[in-house]
């Protein structure tokens, strides 16, 4: 696996790719090389990929807190992921994995990197996703849609109900008045 | 109107935390543009024609999944309810639906898979639940002696079905042991 994900990267282009056996020997080398991204497996022994996340964004010997870092892991489960994140990853790669995947992944680094947070309990990349406010495409839970839609609804009963105001008050859209709120009735 | 109950007025201060955006000197580095369609292709037929055998880290995988079983086997019951018994089991299992996959045994991913579902929702290991785990145990294992690649056709997706159904056989029996 190390040597399929060693390939990988130099067939992406990477210039050179740095290997390590474990979490332990991860962190020697992530010390001495500083590498602009760690990609480290969950399960690894005696140090796995949690640890040495842990230990790359907390210890004080780590030449980059900030580093990106990306975790495989055969785990999909929420409480894993949310497990993974609150020790600091970056990304999260489920294996099995498709070249896209990865890349996708790396180009999420590169192109959308995430602000960090440091708060009482934790450090290291801000876990939530910022919110596109142009973004017009489907949605990735079915209750975010349910959501988006009764908002939506919420506003057209609003804007009806505006309109119904405005034509007891005698007045059009866009018209200045001069009244307080005791001259409307709102029922 | 707000008045003195309002709940906004009477929430705990909320943790003070520091946000900030590191340099991105990646992005420095690489420049602009992202990888071709082909270079894409090459690094996934790279990952598709790789012949390494998968056979013996499976064994490995089994052999610690079946030392997993045997531990929590010789414990006293009260004892093998803790997480880390059910990990012993768990963390190989895990590894064979990892590693499966990227090495052309589909099949063995897809079990192990409905294997790891099964280990992360229950909370006591119990002989019907070892039962469980060793059949499959005992199918992975006939898989890769008999060099399933891929999903397995019919007779691979039979055999899903038939380990699907013996866990959802093992919750009607004992719906309490289904971690909400």
């Amino acid at each position: 696996m190390l040597e399929i994900c060693k390939t990988l990267h130099l067939t992406f282009g990477v210039g050179e790719v740095l290997a390590a056996k474990n979490g332990e020997e991860g962190f020697e080398i992530f010390r001495k090389e500083n590498p602009d991204i760690v990609l480290a497996d969950w399960m690894m022994h005696p140090t796995d990929g949690i640890s040495l996340t842990r230990r790359i964004r907390n210890d004080s010997r780590s030449p980059n807190h900030y580093v990106p870092i990306i975790l495989m892991t055969g785990f999909s489960e929420k409480k894993r992921v949310m497990q993974a994140r609150d020790s600091g990853v970056t990304e999260f790669l489920v294996k099995p994995f498709t070249a896209r995947d990865l890349y996708k992944r790396i180009a999420q680094i590169i192109e959308r990197p995430r602000q960090f947070v440091r708060s009482e309990d934790f450090f290291g990349p801000d876990r939530r996703r910022k919110a596109d406010a142009a973004y017009n495409g489907p949605y990735k839970r079915e209750s975010d849609a349910k959501l988006a839609a009764a908002q939506k609804q919420r506003m057209r009963e609003a804007s009806l109900h505006l309109d119904t105001l405005r034509q007891k008050a005698g007045i059009s859209k866009g018209s200045k008045i001069d009244m307080s709120g005791d001259d409307i009735d709102f029922s | 109107m707000t008045d003195k109950n309002d709940d906004h007025f009477n929430l705990t201060p909320r943790r003070k935390a520091e946000f900030f955006m590191p340099p991105n000197h990646l992005k420095n580095k690489v420049g602009f543009g992202g990888l071709s369609d082909d270079i894409l292709n090459k690094a996934q037929a790279l990952l598709e024609n790789n012949t390494a055998d998968f056979r013996p880290l499976g064994e490995m995988y089994l052999e610690s999944m079946m030392r997993g079983v045997e531990h929590v086997k010789a414990l006293p019951d009260s004892m093998a309810n803790d997480d880390a018994s059910i990990a012993s089991i768990l963390f190989p299992v895990m590894q064979l639906k990892a590693n499966g996959g990227m090495f052309h045994y589909n099949l063995v991913t897809l079990i192990a898979d409905r294997l790891v579902q099964f280990l992360e929702v229950i909370e006591t290991i119990d002989k019907d639940a070892i039962e469980i785990i060793q059949a499959f145990h005992t199918t992975i294992r006939a898989i890769l002696l008999g060099q399933i690649k891929g999903d397995g056709g019919t007779r691979g997706l039979d055999l899903l079905d038939a380990l699907n159904a013996a866990c959802y056989r093992y919750f009607e029996k004992y719906p309490e042991k289904k971690r909400s």
